[in-house]
């Protein structure tokens, strides 16, 4: 086996689990929070990487009629602090979306059927998916990540800086929510995932802890849309119409292997159906003609299947606890 | 009572079966009235419209036989646009869209031909196929609701879901597919295909990749992608025929395993075939992922491209807009914006600018203008000839008539037989990121008129392989 | 005399299909007006032009169709209680059964997996065997019910949201299904053509009865091609509603509820689990593959991609608006999904045509409508917009989204809610409880 395209396919496959990581976190909040799969995913992630596209690529804020402050000097790549300031900028006015969204469509809801809650975020889908789709109509939308497509060298292999900064991304990301789930407020939002008029009585305020979820997990949906439009990642540093709006659905393999209630489950499954997706379509594609063409892309369900076979929980789930 | 209640749902089914069955002779009756269908409605049509043209004798201007679509009291000619305006293919068709509205504007304040006007009247598809039939069945309507014809069809599959439905109603249908069936009578009887086919686009770009490899001291090898379906089996197709022609080994054939969301072993397969050139018929999502990975892991062939494969505004703005300009040549089939010393480019600039200032300046204006050219001739001729009808249009469409486009793209004529009616020319264009300046058009001058990064390299360029290729039908077999 | 809705006095009163006076009256009164419309007659005058407008059978044909399949799903999911968004699998099951084996094509042959690369067949070809409907059409629905047997013993493992996803695992499957095997799905973006909705013996010339040509009926009702299919198909969904009413309300019926309402409680009782999951996955496909095969066969030409997670997600929309697992709500949900966004479309169109008019009607179409630059409106009229502005194809779709929002706010018991509350309403009346 030839070493060199070993570590690229590694490096690649650790990358691609860092986005699947940040947009399955994203998923577990939301659900651990309130129960609910949210099914806008991908439209709230893809409006994250445009006001990204909108602040750094055409300067402005979303919205708002006056320039962004932070952009750096015009005609030139952002520098790298200007860039990160203008990611944390991103993702609080993610989280805003998120804090907006919920107070306006999820609140109303406390006490009703799940599902019509999960109908709810289907419904966020259609009505959020035409704005990206407006954004980026006619131009392209560069994310302006100030090393491009570069790459270090390391025997021989090519490492893109973007894999490596995914990777990091995706580690704070993960700190954040673990701090965040030592914090008081971990403790009520697990409390209120567990039964909510409890929590309720408990004294807990069930419609703030809503509220802190969608923000985390807007903002988190948004960074993994950055990170996975940063190039050599297929929307090659931009924020593509075609592949951004399906990114979230490809996640949805990795929180059910995880077990959809756990941060822990979303690390293992992120990182296992990744390896599984890149490294069956490196090494297994000679066997094309039998496999069918883009055969990796349905690798991740298969993992899937196999694993809720075996641990209908996902490999770290809540057992539900059935009672008569 | 419940019994009774299925006894009657069982009654009524029979009765309906035994009353259909009688009445099926009433049907086949019916069935052989609508093989003459055709000249009782166009006789029919002609009686109205000559106690209508009557009335407006005084107006001037001949009798026109009209039946579908056509307002022949206030000389006003509906057109159908079956558009993709939310879908995939959304920011490419809405310029499109745009362009022929622009043309029919001008073409309607220029006082239009002998008074008749254009109406286009657009509707989205979303480019579903169920919405596209249900738009074709609205448009096709036999009432003062339809169009005269349909002067854009967006896609390959919604065209061919109507294309048999379309010959049947004698629809005329301007598809927005370059798929190298529609030429072909077989399979579009009421297709008028515009410009050339994906496959001859492929010979003439393969033919000049390899030469222009060869300039570069490079052992032309080929390795295609394509995506399944008609789109990408047509452009392979094309690749395969001129590399067997010209002798070029084929080291990797990815015809059709371009799928998914993952595309990791088709770019695995690529960069370890070591080809010197790739031929891609692909989306720009997949060409940008699987360029912009082969070109990070140190792979340097030279690319080309069937024309929806490259989108300048996703690979301009994208990380590897350098990239692009050094190993992409894009091949397409009309001047790209702004093209100096084409008459009718001049005036498409010019009134695009007046009438839209707000869009920013795109190539495929160009396509649009080309759907109004060839439907404002059509209609000319219908107008010379006295019938306007649906069937006529047909018939006129097939009837040799040629359209002029002014040096946008080349002249075009469709006649019966297949290896006649193919266009065999088609355009490089060179990349240049640096020229690259998309512009709104109401900041265009002639002096800055902005660049969509596609410099012509050769016009109407016709390589030695499509030239002598003799066609028999379509370089693939569509699936029933 | 109106008998109070939940006031029974015999066993058949609680078994009854209509239970009510009212229910029995709308029904008739529905069924007047569908037939009426579709005749073109002008009961619905009184609706503004915008409703009525254009083409409705289309749509609405359509829209049966996938009702049909809404059947299933709301047995499978409304009743046993088993979350699917696989349903777009089982219809794409029955589809392809129904075009293989009612379908043009290139004969037996064909029809081997992988012919080409086995040498059955030295080219491309489809699988086809032009059988009449009364055999593919049964075969459609069978054939999506083994399937979808075969699948539940892993399913009957897997619960709540992870069912879900995982049933989502099956659209992705299919989808890779109709790209590997061309000989039954045909070109993966064009598809194939189905077979024409038409009624034979066997495969001679002219059809028993003729659907895709104009003519009459019953020597008397002169109907065009649409509306006959819209007929045929209608008369079919009141077949297959009529039909899950009565699955609802027989013993499988009452075990399926069973377990959707607490698994091991029935099972104490004596349900089966294992079998009455199995069962409810066995008619859930069943009407997936027979609404799947009349839509493929309607629409004329389907592509492997229609079979989508899209498709799949529409069923659930449909299940929730119209609400609480009934054949009822199954309609109106059904109705309310697949209609809005043409009722949206057409709205936004009339829109644009009162703007040249004067009045209240004309102000607000000025206000939210801009036909170029230099106007404040945010809908803008012309199809190429980026930017503010948006295009009105752009937001027919957020209308369609914030209506389904704003539905589930007010409504999360769905449509069926509102009818419950209306009744609720007037058995109480004049007291407020």
């Amino acid at each position: 086996m030839d070493v060199t395209t070993f570590i690229q396919t590694l490096v690649k496959a650790l990358a691609l689990g860092a986005v699947y990581i940040m947009m399955g976190l994203g998923f577990v909040i939301i659900f651990k929070g309130t129960q609910v799969l949210n099914f806008a995913a991908s439209a709230l992630s893809m409006a994250g990487a445009m006001f990204m596209s909108i602040l750094i690529a055409d300067r402005g804020l979303p919205f708002l009629p006056f320039g962004n402050p932070l952009a750096g000097p015009e005609g030139e790549t952002p520098s790298i602090g200007v860039w990160l300031s203008n990611l944390i900028f991103t993702l609080i006015i993610a989280a805003i979306l998120g804090l907006v969204v919920e107070r306006l469509t999820i609140r109303p809801m406390i006490g009703q059927p799940l599902f019509a809650m999960a109908v709810i975020t289907l419904g966020l889908e259609f009505a959020i998916r035409p704005f990206n789709i407006d954004a980026t109509a006619l131009e392209g939308r560069s994310l302006g990540v100030p090393w491009g497509a570069e790459a270090w060298t390391v025997a021989d292999a090519l490492i893109p800086k973007s894999y490596v900064a995914a990777a990091i991304m995706a580690l704070i990301a993960g700190l954040v929510v673990f701090f965040f789930y030592r914090s008081r407020f971990g403790v009520a939002m697990r409390a209120v995932a567990f039964d909510q008029e409890a929590a309720m009585a408990q004294g807990i305020n069930v419609g703030r802890v809503f509220a802190i979820a969608w923000a985390l997990g807007v903002a988190l949906a948004a960074l993994a849309g950055i990170a996975y439009g940063m190039a050599p990642f297929p929307p090659g540093g931009s924020v593509s119409q075609e592949i951004h709006p399906v990114l979230a659905f490809r996640v949805l393999p990795v929180i059910v292997l995880g077990g959809l209630d756990s941060v822990i489950g979303v690390i293992y499954g992120g990182v296992m159906i990744a390896l599984a997706e890149v490294f069956a379509g490196q090494y297994l594609s000679q066997y094309n003609s039998i496999l069918g063409s883009g055969y990796s892309t349905i690798v991740p369900y298969l993992v899937m299947l196999i694993v809720l076979v075996v641990r209908p929980y996902g490999l770290f789930g809540t057992p539900e606890i059935r009672r008569v | 009572m419940k019994k009774i209640r299925y006894l009657l749902t069982i009654f009524l089914v029979f009765a309906m079966i035994a009353a259909s069955c009688g009445g099926s002779d009433d049907g086949a009756a019916v069935e052989d009235d609508t093989s003459t269908e055709d000249t009782t409605d166009t006789t029919e049509a002609m009686d109205d419209t000559t106690d209508s043209t009557e009335a407006m004798d005084e107006g001037g201007g001949g009798e026109v036989a009209t039946d579908f679509g056509v307002d022949a009291e206030n000389k006003v000619i509906r057109v159908g646009l079956n558009a993709d305006l939310s879908g995939p293919f959304a920011s490419l068709v809405s310029e499109i869209v745009a362009a022929q509205q622009v043309y029919w504007e001008a073409f309607n304040e220029a006082g239009g031909y002998e008074g008749w006007t254009v109406e286009p009247v657009v509707i989205d598809s979303g480019y579903a196929t169920d919405v596209g039939i249900q738009n074709y069945e609205q448009f096709a309507q036999e009432s003062e609701d339809g169009v005269l014809m349909i002067t854009e069809n967006t896609g390959s599959p919604i065209t061919a879901a109507i294309a048999a439905q379309a010959a049947e109603d004698n629809v005329l249908v301007i598809p927005l597919s370059w798929a190298s069936l529609w030429p072909d009578p077989e399979f579009g009887a009421a297709i008028l295909e515009k410009q050339t086919t994906y496959c001859i686009e492929s010979m003439n770009g393969v033919e000049w990749l390899a030469g222009y490899a060869e300039e570069q001291g490079l052992e032309p090898s080929l390795a295609i992608l394509s995506r399944p379906g008609e789109y990408g089996e047509d452009g392979a197709a094309g690749a395969k025929i001129a590399a067997e022609e010209l002798g070029i080994p084929i080291v990797y054939d990815g015809t059709s395993q371009v799928a998914g969301d993952d595309r990791t072993g088709v770019i695995a397969e690529l960069v370890g075939s070591g080809a010197t050139m790739v031929w891609t018929t692909l989306t720009p999502g997949e060409l940008l992922d699987i360029f912009g990975n082969a070109v990070s892991q140190g792979y340097d062939g030279l690319w080309s491209g069937n024309s929806p494969s490259f989108s300048y505004p996703v690979m301009l703005t994208s990380d590897f807009a350098g990239e692009f300009d050094q190993y992409y040549f894009q091949s397409g089939y009309y001047a790209s914006w702004a093209t100096p010393g084409i008459p009718e480019m001049d005036r498409l600039v010019t009134e695009m600018v007046a009438r839209r200032p707000e869009l920013s300046i795109s190539d495929v204006y160009s396509t649009g203008w080309i759907e109004g050219m060839m439907t404002e001739t059509l209609i000319r001729a219908a107008i010379d000839g006295g019938d306007m009808t649906r069937a006529n249009m047909v018939a006129l469409a097939g009837s040799g008539i040629e359209v002029d486009f002014g040096g946008l793209s080349a002249n075009q004529s469709w006649p019966a037989d297949y290896n006649e009616a193919v266009v065999r020319s088609s355009w490089i264009y060179d990349v240049d990121a640096e020229a690259f300046n998309l512009i709104p058009m109401g900041d265009y001058t002639p002096e800055n008129p902005g660049s969509t990064g596609m410099i012509p390299l050769e016009k109407d360029y016709v390589g030695s392989v499509a030239a002598d290729y003799v066609f028999d039908g379509p370089c693939i077999t569509p699936s029933g | 005399m109106f008998r109070r809705p939940l006031l029974r006095t015999a066993y058949e009163q609680d078994a009854a299909i209509l239970p009510t006076y009212f229910q029995k009256v709308a029904m008739a009164l529905l069924l007047l007006a569908t037939v009426l419309t579709a005749l073109g007659a002008p009961v619905l005058g009184a609706i503004p032009e915008f409703f009525l407008g254009g083409t409705w059978l289309n749509p609405v044909t359509n829209m049966i169709t996938l009702g049909i399949a809404a059947l299933g799903f709301t047995i499978l999911v409304g009743v046993t209680g088993q979350v699917s968004i696989g349903h777009a699998f089982f219809m794409g099951v029955g589809a392809y059964m129904a075009v293989a084996l009612g379908g043009p094509g290139d004969g037996v042959t064909a029809c081997v997996p992988f012919h080409e690369e086995l040498g059955v067949l030295d080219q491309a070809g489809v699988c086809g065997l032009g059988l009449p409907m009364w055999i593919w059409l049964p075969a459609a629905g069978v054939a999506a019910a083994l399937v979808g047997m075969l699948v539940s013993p892993a399913a009957v493992r897997v619960r709540g949201l992870y069912l879900a996803i995982a049933t989502i695992g099956l659209v992705f499957i299919g989808l890779h299904l109709g790209r590997m095997l061309p000989e039954f799905a045909g070109d993966f973006e064009s598809g194939r053509t189905w077979p024409e909705l038409q009624l034979r013996f066997w495969k001679e010339e002219t059809p028993l009865v003729d659907m895709t040509s104009d003519g009459t009926w019953f020597g008397l009702i002169h109907l065009s091609e649409e509306q006959k299919q819209f007929f045929f198909l209608t008369a079919l969904f009141i077949l297959f509603a009529i039909a899950a009413k009565n699955i609802i309300r027989s013993r499988t019926g009452r075990a399926l509820a069973a377990i959707r309402d607490r698994d091991i409680a029935a099972e104490v009782m004596g349900v089966p689990e294992q079998k009455y999951k199995r069962i409810g996955f066995a008619i859930s496909s069943f009407y997936a593959g027979i609404g799947g095969a009349l839509f493929a066969s309607y629409n004329g030409r389907v592509a492997p991609v229609q079979w989508s997670l899209f498709l799949s997600v529409d069923f659930i929309a449909i299940l929730l608006i119209g609400g609480a697992g009934t054949i009822a709500g199954t309609i109106l949900g059904t109705i309310f999904v697949e209609l809005t966004p043409e009722v949206v479309k057409r709205f936004t169109e009339w829109l644009g045509d009162q703007v040249a008019g004067e009045g209240i009607v004309a102000s607000f179409a000025n206000l939210m409508l801009t036909s170029g630059s230099g106007d404040f409106g945010p809908i803008s009229l012309t199809p190429a917009s980026p930017g503010w502005p948006m295009s009105v194809f752009l937001w027919n779709f957020v209308i369609f989204g914030v209506l389904i929002v704003l539905f589930m706010i007010f409504e999360p018991l769905g449509l069926f809610g509102i009818w419950i509350r209306i009744r609720n309403y007037w058995k109480g009346w004049p007291f407020s409880y």
